[in-house]
């Protein structure tokens, strides 16, 4: 009986799954290898291997909004993060050194907060992979890996940030910080006007991940789990619309 | 020595077999490989356990990766790098993984 993989929709029936690297190479053979044989002598078990993978692929940038907000309304704090950026990161609870449950996944020790200005803005890249102060902010967005980001940033900065909806008046000078094998960066964007006396929590709402990053600034009312709210200048009506017409 | 080249890991390093050379060929857009996010918990399992403290671990992999496996790029430079230590420091042996990846490599392409 043949079966065709649809979601209700006809047009589904055209849908093709993504592709997939159909070959075992030795990388991925060796990679089960060693993991088999470590469990097997004892150096670790199994349970605890699939609640590492669990944590790495789940943790978020919110450890990086706590820095930026903290810093924003404890001046201390602020020159601490900006002089020793894994000593601030303990005292937020995120240890680069030791992997605590809360800290890190595995990465390096050597990382940097940048600072804006009103007239200097920061963003990072890794123009050689994809480096990215993971123990703050998680995993790194799909596209920060894409040669397209990471090649056209160093050379186009203004027009890729325009892409993202970031356009920069001319006077405020952008520098770009490519991470690397050694060392990680994060942005500390300038504390945006209008959230005067506002907590902690309240602050770090909205530092979100591409803030931290340099692709977008942060704006009250602007958090995360917004969602867009600009509506269509031109719509064009679907088929759906119609239908329901 | 740590820096003395692993047959195995000589024999099993290859520039056209890695991720970035391996997924365009597929088509696939995914930049990681997916062994990736298990290698890294697998670093954190053995820094968690004191089997392999992560700076040590990552002191080694700087060292390898200006070295034997420069010309690898990341992840699969990660994996030789961590294995390397590995089997430097006797914790798992050349033998066994030898034998072991034979044995996952049949699991894998058994039909």
């Amino acid at each position: 009986m043949s079966h065709t993989h649809t979601h209700g929709n006809k047009d589904d029936s055209h849908h093709k799954a993504a592709p997939m690297v159909e070959e075992v190479t030795d990388y991925e053979v060796l990679e089960i290898a060693v993991r088999e044989l470590a469990i097997e002598h004892g150096l670790f078990t199994a349970e605890d291997h699939r609640r590492f993978t669990e944590w790495a692929e789940s943790i978020g940038p919110a450890a990086g909004s706590r820095l930026v907000a903290k810093a924003w309304t404890d001046p201390a704090y602020k020159t601490l993060a900006l002089t020793d950026g894994l000593k601030a990161c303990k005292e937020i609870g995120v240890d680069w050194a030791e992997p605590t449950g809360v800290g890190t996944p595995s990465d390096y020790m050597e990382f940097h907060v940048l600072e804006d200005t009103p007239t200097l803005h920061h963003v990072i890249v890794c123009t050689l992979c994809s480096c990215y102060p993971r123990p703050l902010l998680g995993m790194s967005p799909e596209w920060y890996r894409t040669t397209n980001y990471r090649r056209r940033l160093v050379r186009w900065p203004r027009q890729v940030l325009a892409e993202f909806g970031l356009i920069l008046p001319p006077e405020v000078e952008v520098r770009i910080e490519d991470s690397n094998q050694k060392c990680r960066f994060m942005v500390m964007p300038v504390r945006p006007a209008g959230t005067e006396n506002w907590t902690e929590e309240q602050l770090a709402e909205i530092v979100t991940r591409d803030c931290m990053i340099g692709v977008a600034l942060p704006k009250p009312g602007r958090t995360a789990d917004v969602h867009p709210i600009q509506k269509a200048r031109r719509p064009v009506k679907s088929s759906h619309q119609e239908a329901a017409q | 020595m740590s820096g003395d080249r692993i047959p195995l890991l000589e024999a099993t390093r290859s520039q056209d077999k890695t991720w970035e050379a391996l997924a365009p060929r597929y088509g696939v857009t995914n930049p990681n490989p997916p062994w990736k996010t298990s290698l890294t918990a697998m670093c954190d399992c053995l820094a968690v356990s004191g089997a392999l403290p992560a700076l040590e671990r990552r002191n080694a992999e700087d060292e390898l990766a200006d070295t034997l496996y420069n010309d690898i790029p990341s992840p699969e430079r990660e994996l030789l790098a961590l294995v390397h230590t590995m089997v430097s420091r006797g914790l798992v042996s050349e033998a066994d993984l030898v034998s072991r990846m034979k044995t996952v490599r049949a699991r894998l392409e058994e039909v």
